[in-house]
Parts: C-alpha cells; sequence; structure tokens
C-alpha cells in the first residue's frame, strides 16, 4: 500500500466524526481489562487445576526432550505448550503469562485487521474460545496424551496470528503488484515450514493467510481482484492437502496417515469413543476467525471498494478510497453486534467451563497428601457443601488421612460415604487419577511405580510420575535409578529444589532401612529430616509384609483390601490395616485373628470405637467368639441396643428405606455400614 | 615431546558409515542446523584447551560415565563420548596413542569421529591402547587422574545392530520402536515404529524383530494386537503372514532364521505376566504353554516340531551350520491344584529350564529326537537365550534361578558352552520339589512350604557342580542383570543386554571375544551425548548385529502391515 493510501482515510475523515467517534485506542482499553478478568477468573477458581496441571507436565531443556517432542508434526507447538505449563509452578505467573499472550493475539488481531471502533471488540473471541478449550478440561488433565495441551492451543493460534502479522507487514511494505507474489510465498512458506513444528495449527494459519484478503489498495491494484484471493485459496487448499502427506513419507515416521491433519491437536478420544463435545470450543476458534476475518474485511471497505471499483470501471470515474472507508466506520450497530457476540462467546465459555465439586476436591486433597497435611485433607473430605457424594478416591484419600493420623478406629465413620463415579464421559480408572498416590503411601511402593511406568509410556513423562518414582525408587532402595530421576528433575526450571531437597537421601542409606530408622529416632539422632520422617516413615512400616506375585487389575481399592485384610504383620501400622480392612471388607473371619492381635499389640491403649462396634455386633451375629468378658464400652452397647430396637421398628422396611431412615441416627456406626451400605463401586 | 593434533571440543560431524540413512523425525531438520551453528560458533569462538603444566598427581582414576576404563574397543566403533562425573571448574583430557596426542577441554569429553579415528589408527599402527588422562582444576589447582587405557582390536565389528525401544512398562505400549543404528557414527534410524499404525482405541505390540545370518534384508518382526501379524522380509519381498493355525498354540514367537535357507523355526507360547508386591525385581513373565514350530517363508507352511504340554520349548536357535536346533525348555506336570496360570504364579521359582537340541534334516526337513544338552535344573538353575557363535564353537546362554524371561533377574548371567567338548547328556527323570511342609505346622501358609521347598532346591543344586564344558563369562557379567546377547559376524564380539548401570533400564554392551571363550571389559554403546542414557527412559530390546541398515522405510512397512495377513497353512511331517 502506498503512503498516498495509507494517509488518504485520515485526511478525508470528516471533522464532526473526530467529535462523535470517541478515539480508537479508547475500544482498546476492554482488552486488557478483559484478560485480567480472565486471569483472576482462573487464579480465583482453578489454583488447584493448575498447580495440578504443572505436575502433570514435563519441560526439559535437553536435546532428547526436544527430539522427543520433534518426532511427531507439532512438535514445536507441543514443546512450547510444555514450557509454558510449568509457570503454572506459581499459578499467578503462569496464568499471567497466559493472558498477557492472549492480549497479544488479540492486540495482533486489532492490527492486522484493522478492526476499528467497536469490532476491536470483537478480538475478544479469540481470547475467549482458548479460555474455553482451557477450562473444559477437567479429567482430560489425566487423559490427554498431547503434551503441553494446556498450553498448545493458545501457542498455535499465536503462531497463525504472528503468520497473518507477517503478511500484513509484507501487504503494507511491498509494492502491490508485489504482494501478488509475496502472499502465496509466504502462505506456502508458513505451511511447509511451519508444519513440522505447529502440526494443524500450520494449516489452519495457512487457511487463515489465504482467506484474509489484503487491505484495501486506493489504486484498486491487483490486491484487490478477487482473483489472487482466489489463486491463493486455491493454493492453501492444495497446500494443506499435500503437506502433510509430504511429511508423512518423508519425515514423521511415528505419525499415522489418518492423524497427519489433525498433528498437535488435543484428540479428545479414549478408546474407541470420541467426545465431540470437547471440539465446540476448537470448532468456535474457527468460528471466530471466521467472524473477525469477515468484519475486518468490511470494516476496512473492501466491499464498497470492490463494489466502487466495478462502478468505476464502468463510469471511468476513479473512486475515492476515503468513501470506501468512510462506508465502513462502525457506528451503534457494530457495538450492538459485537456486544452480542461477546455475550454469547462469554456464554459459551461458561457453558464449556468444567466445574464438578468432587474433581476439585480430589485436587486439593491429593495435594494436601502430597504435602502429607493430613488434617486438611479431613478438612475437604468432611465439606459436604456441594450436596454430592464422594467418589470412592475421595473417601481413600479421607481413610488414609484417618489411618495417618492414627484416627480411622474412630472417625472412619464420621465422613459421608459414596461411590460416585467421577463426572467425565469415560470411565476414570483411579490409577491414572489418585491411585498411584494411594499406592505410595500404602507401602505398595511396586505397585505404584508400576501405574507411573504405565503413564509415562501412556501419557508422557510428568513431573509428579518421576517424583512417585523418585520415592518409590529410595523406599526400595534402588539407589541408582532413584538417582537418574533425580538428575532428570533437576533439568527442570521449577522442580530443583524438590529434586535437591532428595538427592542427599540418595547416599543416606540407612535411613531406608527400618530398623536402622527407629534407632536412630531413640538415640535421639534420626537420620532423617522432619519432614522425611513425616513422609517415609509410615511407609516403611506399610513396607512390612512379604514379596509374592500379584495384580490388580486396575481397581485399587479392591486390591489394597483384599490384600491387607489377608496380610498378617506385627509392625503396628501394618496389623492395624490388616484390621481395618477386614473390617471394611465385613469379614467375619478375617476379622477376629486381626482384632485379637490388634488388642494384644495395644495393650495400654484404648480399643477403638468401630474395633469395638464390629466386635460386639460380630459377637452377636456369631457365636464363635466369646465377647461376654470383652470390655466394651457403655455408648458401643446403647448404640447396638437401640440400633436393633429401631430395626424391630422399622419392621418390614426395605433396605433402601432403612438406609435413608436409619443414617439420622446411626451413619456414622459400623452397624449402619454393615448393614445398610452396600455396592460400593469401587474403581 | 609429542604434538597436540586437534583442540577442538566438538565433534566432527563427517562419518565414515557409508550406508543409506533415513532421517529421524525432525532432528535433521531443526536441532542439527542450529546445533551444528552455534556449534561452529562456539568453536571460533572457545579458546584451545591446553594442559597444565603443574598439577597434582590424583591416585584414583577418574569417575567417568559410561564408564570406559580399561575396555576393548574395534577400531570402526564411534567415538567413546564420556562425561567426567567428578565437580572442578576446568577439565582437560588428553588421548595418546602411539607418538600422537589429542586434547580435548570440557566435561563432556567429546573428541568426534575425525579424531577418534586418528586415534585408533594410530593405536593400530602402534600396537599399543590409546592412553586417556584427565586433567581437572578447582580453584586454581590442577589435578591429574590417573591414566587410563582404552585397547584398540584390529577385529572390525558389524557396521549396524538393531534393537526394539521400550519403556520397561508393564501393559500398555506406546512408543515402541524397532531402530538401527550405525555402530561407526552415532546415527539411528527407524526400522518400524508402532504409532504409525496407532491409535486411541487400537494399540500394537511389536517384538521380535531378527535377521538371517545379519542380512538386512531378510527380517522379520511380529506386530501384535492391531493390524496383527508376522512381517517377513526376503529378499526385496515384504509380506504380512499369520503363524496361528488350528494347531499350534499361537503365531510365531521367538524367531530363529535358518542359516541359509527361508525357514525359520518359532517357539509358541502362553504367556503371562504378574508383578512382584515388594521384591525390586518388580515383574514375572512366564510361560503356561510353549512350543516349537517350524516355517517355510517360500510356501508359507507351518510344520510343529514339539507338541508335548508338559515341555515348555522356548528360545530356539540354529546352529550355524543347520544341523541342529537348540532350545531351552521346562518340565511342568500340572499340579491342579488352581487355575494353569495361578499355578505358574504360585510355583514361579519351581520352573526352571534345561539347554536342549534337536538335529535336522535339511533334506527332509525333518527334526530328530531331542538330545538335553546342559541340565542346569539339577544345579537349581535356569538357562534360556541359546546363541551360538558363527564359527560354531561356542554357545552364550544366560543363566538364573529359575524361569526363561531373565531380563527381570537380577541373579541372570552370562555363560560358555564349549560346543567342541560338549555332549548330550542323559536326562533324569526328577520330580519337581514344589512344596515341603512343615510335620509339626500342617496349617502352615502354603507360601512358608513353597519357601522351604526353594530352599531345598537350592541345597541340592549347590552340590551339583559346572560342567566342565560351561564356564561363567565372568569379565562380561555383573551383579545386575545381563540377558540378550548376539554374536558378531566373525565372532570376535558379542553385544548384550545389561541392567548394571541403574538396574531398571536395559542398555547394550559391547565386548571382545578372544575365540577361546573369553571377553575383555564391556563398554556401553556410546552415544554422541554423553549422558544420553540418563536421562533415556526406555530400555534397549533384543540388540542383534547387521551387516548393514533394513533400507526398507517405515512407511512401507506401515503399507505392508495395513494389509490382510496371508494366513500360513499347516503342514504336518
Amino acid at each position: 500500500m502506498s503512503k498516498k493510501a495509507k494517509q488518504a482515510p485520515a485526511a478525508a475523515t470528516p471533522a464532526s466524526a473526530h467529535h462523535t467517534t470517541p478515539p480508537a485506542w479508547l475500544w482498546l482499553i476492554p482488552l486488557p481489562l478483559t484478560m485480567a478478568v480472565m486471569a483472576y477468573l482462573l487464579i480465583r477458581y482453578e489454583t488447584e487445576f493448575l498447580l495440578r496441571a504443572q505436575e502433570l507436565n514435563l519441560w526439559l531443556p535437553t536435546h532428547l526432550f526436544w527430539t522427543g517432542r520433534m518426532a511427531y508434526p507439532g512438535g514445536l507447538a507441543s514443546w512450547l505448550g510444555c514450557y509454558l505449563t510449568q509457570f503454572f509452578y506459581y499459578p499467578w505467573l503462569g496464568t499471567a503469562i497466559l493472558a498477557t499472550l492472549w492480549l497479544a493475539i488479540s492486540l495482533i488481531l486489532v492490527w492486522a485487521y484493522r478492526l476499528r471502533g467497536p469490532w476491536a471488540l470483537l478480538s475478544l473471541l479469540i481470547p475467549l474460545a482458548l479460555l474455553a478449550c482451557f477450562t473444559q478440561t477437567g479429567y482430560w488433565l489425566y487423559y490427554q496424551k498431547l503434551q503441553g495441551h494446556l498450553l498448545v492451543p493458545t501457542v498455535g493460534i499465536l503462531f497463525a496470528t504472528l503468520a497473518l502479522a507477517v503478511q500484513r507487514l509484507c501487504d503494507k511494505a511491498l509494492p502491490a503488484r508485489a504482494t501478488l507474489w509475496a502472499r502465496p510465498l509466504w502462505t506456502t512458506l508458513v505451511c511447509v515450514a511451519g508444519y513440522p513444528f505447529f502440526g494443524a495449527w500450520a494449516l489452519g494459519a495457512t487457511a487463515l493467510l489465504a482467506a484474509t484478503p489484503p487491505a484495501p489498495s486506493p489504486q484498486g491494484g491487483a490486491a484487490q481482484s478477487p482473483k489472487p484471493l482466489i489463486a491463493n485459496l486455491v493454493l492453501a487448499i492444495a497446500l494443506i492437502a499435500i503437506i502433510p502427506q509430504l511429511y508423512y513419507q518423508q519425515l514423521f515416521e511415528m505419525t499415522q496417515r489418518n492423524f497427519v491433519y489433525a498433528a498437535a491437536l488435543p484428540s479428545m478420544r479414549y478408546g474407541k469413543d470420541s467426545f465431540e463435545q470437547y471440539r465446540l470450543p476448537y470448532y468456535a476458534l474457527i468460528l471466530s476467525f471466521a467472524i473477525i476475518t469477515v468484519v475486518g474485511w468490511l470494516s476496512a471497505g473492501n466491499m464498497a471498494a470492490l463494489f466502487r471499483r466495478k462502478a468505476f470501471a464502468a463510469s471511468a470515474t476513479p473512486p475515492h478510497y476515503a468513501q470506501a472507508n468512510d462506508a465502513a466506520t462502525p457506528g451503534w450497530r457494530a457495538a450492538a453486534v459485537t456486544l452480542l457476540l461477546l455475550a454469547a462467546a462469554t456464554f459459551g465459555v461458561r457453558a464449556a467451563w468444567y466445574h464438578d465439586s468432587n474433581f476439585e476436591k480430589e485436587l486439593a486433597m491429593d495435594r494436601a497428601i502430597q504435602e502429607c497435611d493430613w488434617e486438611r485433607v479431613l478438612t475437604y473430605a468432611r465439606d459436604g457443601s456441594s450436596g454430592v457424594a464422594p467418589t470412592r478416591q475421595i473417601v481413600m484419600y479421607k481413610n488414609l488421612a484417618l489411618f495417618r493420623l492414627g484416627r480411622a478406629g474412630n472417625e472412619m465413620f464420621l465422613y459421608p460415604e459414596g461411590s460416585t463415579a467421577q463426572n467425565a464421559p469415560w470411565r476414570i480408572h483411579m490409577t491414572q487419577v489418585g491411585g498411584k498416590l494411594i499406592y505410595y503411601h500404602y507401602g505398595k511402593e511396586n505397585f505404584c511405580y508400576r501405574w507411573c511406568m504405565e503413564d509415562g509410556v501412556e501419557f508422557g513423562w510428568r513431573a509428579e510420575t518421576l517424583k512417585f518414582m523418585v520415592r518409590t525408587s529410595l523406599l526400595n532402595r534402588e539407589w541408582e535409578v532413584a538417582r537418574k530421576y533425580i538428575n532428570i528433575l533437576k533439568q527442570t526450571t521449577f522442580h530443583r529444589r524438590w529434586a535437591e531437597r532428595y538427592e542427599p537421601l540418595l547416599v543416606n542409606h540407612d535411613a531406608f532401612d527400618l530398623t536402622k530408622l527407629e534407632a536412630s529416632v531413640a538415640n535421639g539422632r534420626p537420620l532423617l529430616d522432619e519432614a522425611h520422617m513425616r513422609e517415609f516413615a509410615p511407609i516403611m512400616h506399610m513396607m512390612t509384609y512379604p514379596d509374592r506375585l500379584d495384580g490388580d487389575n486396575t481397581l485399587v481399592e479392591m486390591y489394597l483390601l483384599q490384600t491387607f485384610a489377608k496380610g498378617n504383620g506385627d509392625d503396628l501400622l501394618f496389623q492395624e490395616m490388616t484390621l481395618i480392612c477386614a473390617l471394611y471388607m465385613k469379614d467375619i473371619a478375617l476379622f477376629w485373628p486381626r482384632f485379637m492381635r490388634y488388642a494384644t499389640l495395644h495393650p495400654k491403649d484404648d480399643m477403638p470405637r468401630y474395633y469395638q462396634e464390629a466386635a460386639y455386633l460380630y459377637g452377636h451375629l456369631e457365636d464363635k467368639v466369646d465377647i461376654s468378658h470383652m470390655p466394651f464400652s457403655q455408648s458401643v452397647r446403647d448404640t447396638y441396643e437401640r440400633f436393633m430396637k429401631f430395626n424391630a421398628q422399622c419392621g418390614p422396611m426395605t433396605e433402601e428405606q432403612k438406609a435413608v431412615a436409619f443414617r439420622p441416627q446411626f451413619g456414622d456406626t459400623f452397624y449402619y455400614f454393615y448393614f445398610l451400605v452396600r455396592n460400593q463401586k469401587t474403581n | 615431546m609429542r604434538t597436540p593434533r586437534s583442540l577442538s571440543t566438538t565433534s566432527s560431524p563427517d562419518a565414515p558409515c557409508n550406508a543409506t540413512k533415513r532421517p529421524f523425525a525432525a532432528t535433521s531438520i531443526t536441532t542439527c542446523i542450529i546445533i551444528a551453528l552455534i556449534a561452529q560458533l562456539i568453536t571460533a569462538c572457545s579458546a584451545t584447551p591446553s594442559l597444565p603444566t603443574s598439577y597434582t598427581e590424583g591416585k584414583a582414576l577418574p569417575k567417568i560415565y559410561p564408564d570406559y576404563a580399561g575396555v576393548t574397543v574395534p577400531a570402526n566403533i564411534a567415538p567413546l563420548h564420556f562425561h567426567i562425573d567428578q565437580d572442578a571448574d576446568t577439565y582437560v583430557t588428553r588421548f595418546a596413542a602411539g607418538e600422537d596426542e589429542w586434547v580435548v577441554g570440557g566435561r563432556d569429553v567429546r573428541p568426534g569421529i575425525k579424531r577418534w579415528r586418528a586415534m585408533t589408527a594410530a593405536a593400530l599402527a602402534a600396537h599399543s591402547p590409546i592412553s586417556v588422562e584427565v586433567f581437572m582444576e578447582h580453584q586454581g589447582q590442577w589435578l591429574r587422574t590417573q591414566p587410563f587405557t582404552i585397547a584398540v582390536s584390529p577385529d572390525s565389528i558389524d557396521p549396524y545392530i538393531s534393537y526394539r525401544l521400550i519403556s520397561p512398562s508393564y501393559v500398555t505400549y506406546e512408543d515402541l520402536t524397532l531402530n538401527q543404528r550405525c555402530l561407526e557414527t552415532f546415527d539411528e534410524s527407524l526400522i518400524y515404529g508402532n504409532m504409525i499404525n496407532t491409535d486411541e482405541a487400537n494399540g500394537q505390540c511389536i517384538n521380535c524383530h531378527h535377521t538371517q545370518w545379519y542380512n538386512p534384508q531378510r527380517l522379520q518382526f511380529h506386530v501384535r494386537q492391531h493390524l496383527g501379524g508376522t512381517v517377513v522380509s526376503y529378499d526385496g519381498t515384504t509380506k504380512k503372514v499369520d503363524l496361528k493355525t488350528d494347531s499350534t498354540l499361537s503365531a510365531g514367537v521367538y524367531p530363529t532364521w535358518h542359516p541359509r535357507k527361508p525357514w525359520i523355526v518359532y517357539s509358541t507360547n502362553m504367556t503371562g505376566q504378574s508383578f512382584h508386591t515388594r521384591d525390586p525385581q518388580k515383574i514375572e513373565v512366564q510361560d503356561t504353554k510353549s512350543n516349537l514350530i517350524f516355517y517355510d517363508v517360500e510356501t508359507n507352511e507351518v510344520t510343529p516340531i514339539t507338541r508335548d504340554t508338559t515341555w515348555l520349548d522356548c528360545f530356539p536357535t540354529w546352529s550355524p551350520d543347520g544341523r541342529y536346533v537348540y532350545y531351552v525348555s521346562a518340565h511342568w506336570q500340572r499340579l491342579d491344584t488352581v487355575a494353569l496360570d495361578f499355578e505358574f504364579i504360585q510355583y514361579y521359582k519351581a520352573v526352571q529350564y534345561n539347554l536342549y537340541r534337536i538335529p535336522f534334516d535339511e533334506q527332509t526337513r525333518t527334526f530328530g529326537p531331542r538330545q538335553l544338552m546342559y541340565d542346569a535344573v539339577a544345579r537349581n538353575r535356569s538357562v534360556t537365550l541359546p546363541r551360538i557363535s558363527p564359527d560354531g564353537r561356542w554357545l552364550m546362554f544366560t543363566e538364573g534361578r529359575f524361569g526363561v524371561f531373565h531380563i527381570w533377574h537380577t541373579d541372570a548371567d552370562l555363560y560358555m558352552l564349549d560346543l567342541t567338548r560338549a555332549q548330550p547328556v542323559e536326562e533324569v527323570e526328577r520330580d519337581i520339589i514344589t512344596e515341603v511342609p512343615n510335620p509339626h505346622d500342617p496349617n502352615e501358609p502354603d507360601i512358608w512350604k513353597r519357601e522351604r521347598a526353594d530352599s531345598l532346591r537350592e541345597v541340592i543344586g549347590a552340590m551339583v557342580p559346572l560342567p566342565e564344558t560351561i564356564h561363567a563369562a565372568s569379565e562380561v557379567n555383573s551383579p545386575d542383570c545381563e540377558s540378550y546377547h548376539s554374536w558378531s559376524s566373525n565372532g570376535r564380539w558379542v553385544i548384550f543386554s545389561s541392567r548394571r548401570t541403574d538396574g531398571n533400564f536395559t542398555r547394550p554392551f559391547i565386548a571382545h571375544h578372544d575365540g577361546n571363550g573369553h571377553f575383555t571389559r564391556p563398554f556401553e554403546l556410546p552415544q554422541d551425548n554423553p549422558q544420553y542414557h540418563r536421562e533415556f527412559i526406555r530400555s534397549y530390546n533384543i540388540p542383534e548385529f547387521m551387516s548393514g541398515p533394513v533400507t526398507i522405510s517405515p512407511q512401507e512397512f506401515a503399507a505392508v502391515v495395513k494389509r490382510d495377513a496371508s494366513k500360513a497353512t499347516l503342514k504336518m511331517r
């Protein structure tokens, strides 16, 4: 575009317009404000999610990590996605970066499409769609195989908008005739050079470049002629069709042919099922670009220019470009349309935003367990404000916390029970979500390690996975492999400190010998510091069982119940766990020997309430053990009597009716659990 | 005084490997350009490393990774790049061979291919090893560690190896690849990767790649589950076949090519795996049934060789003259206590394999009666993976206490059987000691009875000496597991899998064989980035030598895999 052309519209703008139309920059103010609001919402409502997201991410500044990403088309997008995700280690920092990127995208769009006045706000459609892509994640956090998936859409869109900006710069800098070849050249370059790095996002960028017409030229030159536009579109279609196939043939040896067009896009598939609803924000992205392109094209006066050019051709009178631009000056109608679209987009974001109280609780409890803050775990478990019954994972987290605090026998039935399925349209396996954490703390280190390895293979390596592998390897006294994982973590930006905290343990072998550890505590010179002692010592107690060949079939809770209930051991912690599991399984034969052993091992302690209740109940149900001399507490006896009396009063009620009727009075008793809590589905 | 030949810290890009090289994903187009540019820039700008004039003499060898001190290498191997595992401010390493020396700076000691070639040539010419001295400076004080040597053998090594890269995972399999690596350079490329034919709903496992007599044009590997079958490539023809017949246990599993003819003997296996709850060995892979079959590539016919369900026949290997098939076999008579797979899980330590062979008549394509070659069970040991040197003299095998999948057994070591002296031994029928009850406690848990049986077998086995024809390959064994191994085509090198570095991830090691059953200290497969294996979270599986690269592209293999498998026909002999 010539200088003259650039200056003409400003010079020709009627003076009255300056008085009635607010300055253009005023319309830009909502952009950073919106980003700030979005950032605030993310921090306000998704802090736990963000923290978990970066734990389930890994970025390494190594050649191997780079080549691992680049083995697939779109590798750079994934690499950058991983890189950016790690900043959620500090949620405010990651969110600030994310909001800045979204703002950059918006501003580039405003500039590239010359969105004037209220039309500038249309650029918010893209960040809003990206926000929806981000916040709809939910359990995909664990199941998405595209590494860096949370930030990949942002990276991809940024790439596309930058490509567009470069095209616009070329349009401005080059003579009109030069754009005839510069645009297809740039489109080709973006597709050919961009595909290996950005995958499908480069194909999208190619389409965007081709679909975006050049800025109007006052000369009515070639840039405004539809022929180059059509030619560029045809070129883009050909490029999009051919380039991925060429790369498949020549370079990418690990990508299925059918998926070359979807490279670096989150798959939204699990097993044989594909979940179209999660693709809606991506369709919204495409639609938003289409709207912005059309509006940008119209608002720049193209339609009028094109129309007048035809008229000029007929009348041989040159059109005045300024008039064309004037014709496109946005007014209140534009503002109304923009607000309507933004309202729709906001509604869409709200609809897509994943909210599930159990999911959020799981995230929060998970972090509390990682920090061995067991009271905090119980605080979350106690919270019934959502009115939704907990998932098994929440119940298991709660049981773990109670066990660690030594209060299981007195409190295990004081918390909400439930087996609500995790809120995802596919079956969530506990092994892939919280199972590893549970196995880790119950001393099933091989199983924790196993599922870490399985997850690493299936979903890519994550900081969290490596941290588990460090700790299970230490507990298994596998020093060298623990060192390997520590060295990997030390290369990360934010987990280095964690790795350095565990690194000294690699040479502190005696600390992982329970006998020596306990002796050191008795001597007043513990081999572990307080935090490590709190974390490792109870786990080592739980590892006092003989090796055997086994398998869990992905059923974490059932496996733990079965193996502990049938376990034998004299370690105080381990033994109590065998009793708890025998009680939980309602297995009378397994219960009695473990109950007796518990009593023998704790001669000076009060027998916890629920162990008493179970013994008292079983003593009455079966006459195999004489309980007449056992000193049951009066409240245990009374509760039992009241329970049985109430049961007699309820007469012919069904079990479901009884479950409801008994809960207010007896919901916190073992009797209720034994008789009226059934079919808890575990996973 | 020697004159330093080279002072660079960076690798030379020239590669003696003249094989066809395919790009491995995007490495070539991205990092190579950038790294080469940066490397050149650094080379141009960096100061020349120089040896210190005064230093303290250290008494210890330097701590380096990989530990290449005292190893023997072929002249055509890629440079032995290593990382110095000691903290210092400055590092200088001096290599010397004959009258020449080379000085390399940096903690990662990477002399590069060109200088490495000069070193090995000088060492060969001088009939002396390469001497390596590491100097480290800390706060102005230089320390020279004890020098170590790298011997260079005139025996060359086959230029390529193939292997599978797999995370030591258990059920899931993504990102499984069959790779080939030029041993003369650091070039690695893909033979076939499962992801090219894998999607969310359809996973694919690939395994058991094997070439006929080192020939990369005659290759087979299996694809399991999605689009399953056996891919056989023979002199330019590639096909996918289904080797499962109504009369065989499974499709072909562990293969061995006849040394010349288009015939393959496979084991057929019913395999399961279970998990140790406490033992760091973590996993036990077991066959509950296994037999042998003969497959004719040209006629696409399968013939059962062994069918006895009380014997578990596995890991066949053809002798280089084609007259025998060696294999391992375990006897298991059902106890019928529980289901078959659970029975194997309960008594997994009692399942032990002996070494057998069966004669083969090339004219009639028939096999004779089996001969016991090593009664390992008598020693309470279990043998697997027999592999014979190309001259037919030495049979290397892996031995552990039980089972057949020794990669998960830390006690597994490599042994050598001298076939020129070995004779078939008489087979002794013996009952397997599975349980020893305590007469004073009839209600004791079964696991205690089994543990007592394990101990009793151990005591009995300790009384039986190792046959004179067998010795441990102690030069290559480590406290951790050694497992899969294969011979180079000249019989002077073996490559074997070992978990000695960290106990979990299998790495290939190469050792020189003197022809008399003894080895030099093995060296880990060299990598351009010496710390590569420390970060790499995958294991090397089935490393095998090849005379050159496989030239069929992964995409071509992918197209073959997509086709329907040609069903093999059963032919009884």
